[in-house]
């Protein structure tokens, strides 16, 4: 059976997507990620493994231990709002890489920007390009 | 190598997403983007020398090979911290992680690079540079604006 030490969890998607026996499920609703552990008996410690946090361990069976289940508000996107991270999943990234990777050129804190917005700001950046190439044959 | 863009020559018809779908089963990783109504950009991985998407991949799935940033499906679990930690969005995760692999094993180059008919796209990184160097001296030969 599988323990969660749900103070280290991150909500990531890791334990769902390798689990072969769809023991582990996740649900996205209403900018929330929930992730339920069923009561498992296999002998298979795949989701252990490959915990990025380690929260997961392999317990005895018992029957009276009701199953897990971890809720996490997803985090909103400081440009378009939309909910896309869970906070520790956001925090982990944070304490892994340099400070001065952490905001960009213009001084940008695109940790706490979603992946769709990360894209359109490089858009923007590179057409300013366009624009000064074009403004210089003008002139 | 990387894949760099001469963002001047790009005319937006996204032949290189179809190239890079074909290659990738459907799954593309370039993505053309249209800045409202005067620049046309695609979008795609950098190869970053100091990739964050390979210093927070715990399994060693994303790695270093030389200037790419290679990608080990058999390793990847999809937990989703590589798209977060991509300062471009441009790696992002459906049950695995999908980044640009740079057409890893055709004999041709990348795919996108092949195929943009306005050779916008190219693995030189001085090209976008030399092009507008030489459009200058033409220039200046011919006495005219450039």
């Amino acid at each position: 059976m599988i323990r969660v030490d749900t103070r280290v969890c991150l909500g990531c998607m890791s334990c769902s997507n390798v689990c072969p026996s769809q023991n582990i499920t996740r649900s996205e609703i209403d900018g929330k990620r929930t992730v339920h552990w069923k009561r498992c008996k296999e002998e298979c410690d795949l989701c252990v493994e490959l915990c990025p946090a380690k929260a997961l361990s392999l317990v005895p069976w018992d029957e009276t231990v009701p199953e897990t289940e971890l809720s996490f508000d997803l985090v909103a996107c400081k440009i378009c709002g939309s909910p896309y991270a869970t906070e520790p999943m956001l925090q982990r990234i944070e304490s892994t890489l340099p400070a001065e990777m952490q905001k960009d050129a213009r001084g940008l804190e695109w940790i706490r920007i979603c992946p769709v917005c990360r894209r359109n700001v490089e858009a923007e950046g590179t057409a300013r390009q366009v624009v000064l190439a074009r403004s210089r044959k003008i002139a | 190598m990387a894949v760099y863009i001469d963002i001047n020559r790009c005319i937006g018809c996204r032949s290189c997403e179809v190239a890079c779908q074909r290659v990738h089963g459907g799954h593309g990783h370039i993505n053309v983007h249209y800045v409202r109504e005067y620049a046309a950009v695609p979008v795609l991985c950098h190869h970053c020398q100091e990739a964050g998407c390979t210093m927070v991949c715990f399994t060693g799935a994303l790695y270093k090979e030389g200037e790419r940033t290679a990608f080990d499906v058999e390793k990847c679990t999809g937990c989703g911290l590589c798209a977060l930690a991509c300062p471009f969005g441009v790696v992002w995760t459906d049950k695995i992680a999908h980044k640009c692999d740079l057409c890893q094993g055709r004999e041709a180059g990348p795919a996108c690079i092949a195929t943009c008919p306005a050779n916008a796209l190219s693995d030189d990184f001085d090209l976008a540079t030399r092009r507008a160097r030489e459009r200058t001296v033409r220039a200046a030969a011919v006495g005219g604006k450039r």
